[in-house]
């Protein structure tokens, strides 16, 4: 039991399975596959934006500036396919953008010594300021319609965009499982000077995750580009806070040393799904905000507690454990010894 | 010195200044093949930056590393690593959250399997039995210092450091920590050994280097060294032993106590009782880990979840605030002074005001009553400062720690303990600490002195208390010479007590 | 040494403000008309009023953004209240109180809890901004009647306008040429000043922000000062959102959502450290003026208010890089001087 409520992304899987089988008891019409994909479909923006910020909030950073990368990201997608680039490129072009977005911050943070909320909250204006200058403030909207192709295509009636997405977590799941690299990222976070004594290159390690944080970014710029065809200027706006509630939901600790790739997709899962489940239980929508504050403050609460209960346990166990060994000791030898010593 | 095979590790005329303190005067240090090399101090005397030096965490200010007779930068724990150079700390550094297996190849270059395969048989040949695949924060802390040790071999360390490895450990966890130190130096391993423990420094070492003010003032073979020597070299120069009869003793007869401790319970320590009465100092001798600290904290409410009754200048304190114990008349001096002691960055003088903030009569402190304040006790206890304006980062430890005693004393407390008292400052001022202690007890005060120290509860005491593994025991009345407390605070059956 | 310093960054600022206007002044002669200059802190007050309150929790070494979402949560109880037939003065205790109680709890979960401040005010910045956005409809629900159609819902979108001017005067009105909200800025700046730097209060949040641990052993009451401080940010928040609907003429509950980076930067930029244990309220007033004449300035100077994020993010990247910078070289020096003294009395002696 103990074990299961020490795993967060169960905990938070079976309270979003949980969620939705409450909703269905009120409206059936949650469990049709369409509205399932439909979750899944409007959650993939802020799944890879999750996955990003995942790396950054696991060496025991913050990146407040995802959206507004995504929304840079977005931009220069744009303008690579108005310039009539073909997709793959252009989709090159938005990746690298955000991957040196995301290491600009790195360098700030990891070189300079700015604390990356600083960091990150003044690189989210500056990109943001600059996405308005490139587009003169307007929005893009005359980009190639083939774009969308993407979007609408379905595949066993399941979205071409929600398998390529599948596919791309899968795939860093197993590059995650399988490179040893990737275990620097929950050292750093779990004990930096302790990493940093075993030779681990604890700075390198936090540059790649400011990086790879742009880097989806990016990504989730694409998707977000090919679901609605245009780039406003508000995309990705507010997204690096709901990005930083969804993998702290999903396990990630601000400590740091937590969670996986399946905390950022299960907690975007969790926050794309209580907006659904709202419209379901005929609540306006202009409660999907406190209902989404209330779960991550429960959750992180109830980590808390649990944790600290944990915490105590182990405490008792050791002291109980030394003083076991010690009775033994004391019975055979010391007694006669304390006493001399008094006299 | 040894004409044929260069030490494993050298270090030549090394200094290291902190934020304009000298930890570190010109030290040669030295650790030979197969052979380990104890270092003892008190805390603070340098032991743990020349460990950090030689890891490779900390470069020296000036001096030199040699590694096998070459001169050797080691800008990063991984380069010491690649010079066979592992530090196995004091607190193991263990990821709670990935596998043993991962926490035993964490850092490590090369093909997964292979390694693997070599963590396996390097955890059997030392004796770790564990599941590989269970989450490492489940290991017990027998468990987690074998890892380190894995992870030194794994590394092809041909020098193990080992800090502290027997503190948290039971004693048939430290024979077979023993028996794993005699193979390691069987192969040629040269390992340094770092413990309070006096009788373990001469069972497991074949040199013992003993540590003080930054520099070394004993190194010699462990066979020709007995634990009084050992106790005698890690005082300071000018201690010697009181003289009972001569040193006057304030204790007021027949007054009622200012501190009662009456079936104190918690997780470190269990049944404690103690009285303290007016102008006596109760000294109360314990080794690191023997629950000392826990039971103190405990008194001045730290640890809320200890049980038993506690009366202070008379009146039972059933529960317990730091704010609350001090309103009552007892203060607390830390026994980590930069974590719980002294507010670095700020003015000197708005630490030891802080003292008197929480009380009643700091409600409406001017700025003109808190300079006063401050200058008072500046000038009482001789605390060395340009200005009380000047912040207590620059300072050096003896310094920092008056201003702490300072900030103790602000709220005129009837009853006072000080934990480790002078760890890590120099003689002089440890003198002073002493003196300051003295004019304490004049003026009525109860103090208790918690110390691992032998040679400062001897000095300071009218009456020893030993605290061994969460027990108090009360040595017999007027028993305070260095002999019997060091005999009944460590172990020492062979040395010291016997 | 260190007081000296941080003296002189305000001092700084103060420079950087009156070049600043002379700069933009001698480019535009009319932005330096001073009765167009006072009234143009009528656009960004707000952040100023937020940000002191932040300054004080920062000074703790905290954290509290859900301050923004505060300001809507404000303005959207006074709308309500006022339109369900309260009168206008009780609507704006009511919001005050409802400010001071979402602070109050949100020092209550940091003070009890380990969880890092930052997510804990992340939840409540999304609570608080789904409270507000969401109190129309639940008004409704719970079957408040209201005069007019569509009931209290209609208020959701297009906010609450028709405030009586007894209210909108502490956003729009005067006193001679000083801007009513100007002068409730400089009051509770003020007020956070002499409750930093002359009280006891003050002392302990100082106390706290260079170490929590050392304020715990030393008797400070801990929790209590926590609680009081968030509660105190949550009340200037509110404040900030009444001012800012007072000034629009109307209670919306998104209000102020777009302030966050400003107050953010006011505050770092105005010499605290977000470590804790160092602010300033004058500096979080005076940075707060530098960033505020500065985006009027570049629109009067007609230079897009699309560059001005990114200027301003510079300025946050910039002023702490500079601060490191000074302190990393200031270590190094000290520890070199101490080496060379200490080697040279040995080498002597």
């Amino acid at each position: 039991m103990m074990k299961i409520l020490k795993s967060r992304e169960l905990l938070v899987l079976f309270l979003l399975v949980a969620m939705i089988l409450a909703v269905a008891t009120q409206n059936k019409a949650v469990l049709y596959p369409f509205t399932l994909i439909n979750i899944v479909n409007s959650s993939l923006f802020l799944m890879l934006i999750a996955v990003g910020q995942m790396f950054v909030v696991q060496t025991r950073g913050i990146d407040v500036s995802v959206g507004a990368i995504a929304g840079l990201s977005a931009v220069i997608f744009g303008f690579a396919l108005n310039a009539g680039m073909p997709l793959p490129l252009a989709m090159i072009c938005a990746l690298i953008t955000g991957a040196l977005a995301g290491a600009v911050n790195a360098v700030g943070v990891v070189f300079i010594g700015i604390p990356p909320i600083i960091m990150t909250l003044g690189t989210l204006g500056a990109y943001r300021g600059f996405m308005r200058v490139l587009t003169g403030g307007s929005w893009i909207e005359s980009i190639p319609q083939n774009i969308k192709s993407f979007a609408v295509t379905r595949y066993m009636s399941i979205p071409l965009m929600v398998w390529a997405v599948a596919v791309l977590v899968i795939v860093v799941a197993v590059l995650l499982w399988r490179i040893r690299a990737a275990r620097n990222f929950y050292a750093v976070g779990d004990n930096a000077d302790g990493a940093y004594l075993l030779g681990i290159n604890v700075k390198a390690t936090r540059f790649a995750a400011f990086t790879l944080s742009g880097l989806f970014a990016g990504a989730a710029a694409i998707v977000f580009v090919g679901q609605i065809g245009f780039v406003p200027m508000q995309t990705g706006n507010g997204q690096e806070l709901k990005a930083i509630a969804a993998v702290v939901l999903g396990g990630v600790s601000l400590m740091g040393g937590t969670g996986s790739i399946w905390s950022a997709v299960i907690g975007s899962l969790f926050l794309t799904a209580v907006d659904s489940m709202m419209i379901f239980l005929h609540v306006p929508g202009s409660w999907n905000n406190a209902v989404a504050g209330a779960v991550l403050l429960g959750i992180v609460v109830f980590d808390y507690l649990i944790r600290r209960t944990v915490h105590n346990r182990q405490l008792a166990a050791r002291a109980a454990e030394m003083r076991r060994a010690e009775a033994d000791q004391d019975r055979s030898t010391n007694t006669t010894e304390t006493r001399e010593m008094a006299s | 010195m040894t004409d044929t095979t260069p030490p494993l590790v050298a270090l030549r005329g090394i200094w290291k200044v902190f934020e304009s303190v000298t930890v570190l005067r010109g030290i040669d240090f030295e650790i030979a093949p197969g052979q380990v090399h104890a270092l003892l101090g008190g805390n603070g005397s340098g032991k743990s930056t020349i460990v950090k030096i030689i890891s490779g965490a900390y470069t020296p200010t000036a001096g030199t590393v040699e590694v096998n007779g070459t001169p050797v930068a080691l800008k990063k724990p991984s380069d010491a690593h690649e010079k066979g150079i592992y530090m196995v700390p004091q607190e193991p550094h263990i990821f709670p959250n990935l596998t043993v297996l991962e926490n035993l190849t964490m850092g490590l270059a090369g093909d997964r399997a292979e390694n693997a395969r070599r963590a396996e048989k390097a955890a059997q040949e030392i004796g770790l039995e564990a599941d590989f695949s269970a989450p490492g924060g489940e290991l017990s802390i027998a468990n987690q210092q074998l890892v380190e040790i894995v992870r030194g071999l794994l590394r092809n360390a041909h020098v193990l450091i080992l800090d502290e490895p027997t503190s948290s450990l039971t004693r048939r966890e430290v024979a077979s920590l023993a028996a794993q130190i005699k193979h390691l130096t069987a192969q040629g391993i040269g390992i340094l050994f770092i413990s309070h423990r006096l009788n373990e420094v001469l069972d497991f070492s074949d040199r013992v280097s003993v540590l003080r003010d930054g520099h070394f003032v004993l190194s010699r073979p462990a066979s020709e060294l007995t634990a009084e020597q050992l106790v005698e070299a890690m005082l300071p120069e000018d201690f010697t032993p009181h003289d009972a009869d001569a040193r006057k003793c304030y204790r007021i007869e027949g007054a009622h106590p200012v501190l009662q401790v009456r079936h104190l319970s918690g997780q470190a320590f269990r049944d404690v009782n103690f009285d303290v009465y007016p102008g006596e100092v109760v000294g109360i001798s314990g080794v690191v880990g023997s629950g000392r600290t826990e039971f103190a904290e405990a008194i001045f409410g730290i640890d809320t979840e200890a049980t038993g009754e506690v009366v202070i200048a008379g009146k039972p304190a059933p529960e317990r605030s730091p704010q609350i114990c001090q309103e009552m008349g007892l203060s607390y001096v830390p026994e980590d002074r930069h974590a719980h002691g002294i507010f670095l960055a700020l003015p000197s003088a708005q630490t030891i005001s802080s003292g008197v903030m929480s009380m009643p009569e700091g409600r409406f402190m001017s700025s003109a009553e808190e300079r006063n304040l401050a200058t008072r006790f500046i000038d009482k206890l001789r605390i060395k400062l340009s200005s009380p304006m000047q912040s207590a980062k620059t300072l050096s430890g003896g310094n920092q720690q008056k201003i702490v005693l300072a900030k103790t004393l602000a709220p005129e407390p009837r009853v006072v303990i000080l934990d480790e008292p002078t760890r890590g400052i120099d003689a002089r001022a440890r003198q002073d600490v002493y003196r300051i202690i003295r004019d304490l007890t004049a003026d009525g005060v109860g103090v208790v002195v918690i110390s691992s120290e032998v040679g400062e509860i001897s000095e300071v005491s009218d009456r020893v208390l030993i605290m061994k593994r969460g027990r108090l025991v009360e040595l017999a009345a007027g028993v305070t010479g260095v002999e019997q407390i060091s005999a009944a605070t460590f172990d020492a059956t062979g040395g010291a007590g016997a | 040494m260190k007081a000296s310093v941080f003296k002189s960054w305000e001092f700084m600022l103060a420079a950087v403000l009156v070049v600043e206007l002379i700069v933009l002044g001698l480019i535009n002669p009319a932005f330096l008309n001073i009765e167009n200059l006072l009234f143009s802190t009528s656009d960004f007050v707000h952040v100023i009023i937020a940000a002191v309150g932040l300054t004080l929790v920062i000074m703790t070494g905290g954290m509290d953004i859900s301050g923004v979402s505060i300001m809507g949560l404000a303005s959207i109880v006074l709308g309500l209240s006022f339109v369900a037939g309260v009168p206008i003065g009780a609507c704006a205790v009511l919001a005050l109180a409802v400010g001071v109680g979402a602070g109050a709890f949100n020092g209550t979960v940091i003070a009890k809890t380990d969880v890092n401040p930052l997510v804990i005010t992340l939840a409540m910045l999304f609570f608080y901004a789904g409270v507000a956005s969401g109190l129309p409809t639940l008004l409704d629900m719970m079957g408040f009647a209201v005069a007019g159609a569509g009931g209290f819902e209609a208020y959701q979108y297009e906010g609450i306008s028709g405030l009586p001017k007894s209210f909108t005067w502490i956003g729009t009105g005067a006193l001679g040429w000083v801007p009513v909200p100007l002068i409730i800025t400089v009051v509770i700046a003020a007020g956070a000043t002499y409750l930093m730097h002359r009280t006891r209060f003050g002392r302990f949040l100082k106390l706290i922000g260079v170490s929590a641990d050392v304020a715990r052993f030393t008797g400070v009451p801990v929790t209590r000062t926590l609680v009081t401080v968030y509660a105190l940010n949550g009340f200037a928040a509110a404040v900030a959102g009444l001012v800012l609907t007072a000034y629009f003429t109307s209670a919306r509950s998104d209000l102020g959502a777009e302030a966050l980076l400003n107050i953010i930067t006011a505050v770092v930029l105005g010499g605290s450290s977000i470590y804790g244990g160092q602010g300033s309220v004058l500096g979080t007033f005076l940075a707060g003026l530098v960033l505020g004449f500065l985006r009027q300035g570049l629109l009067a100077l007609g230079i897009s208010s699309d560059v001005v994020p990114v200027i301003v993010g510079a300025l946050l990247i910039g002023s702490v890089a500079l601060k490191i910078g000074m302190g990393v070289l200031g270590t190094r020096r000290a520890n070199r001087l101490a080496y060379e003294t200490e080697r040279a009395a040995v080498a002597n002696g």
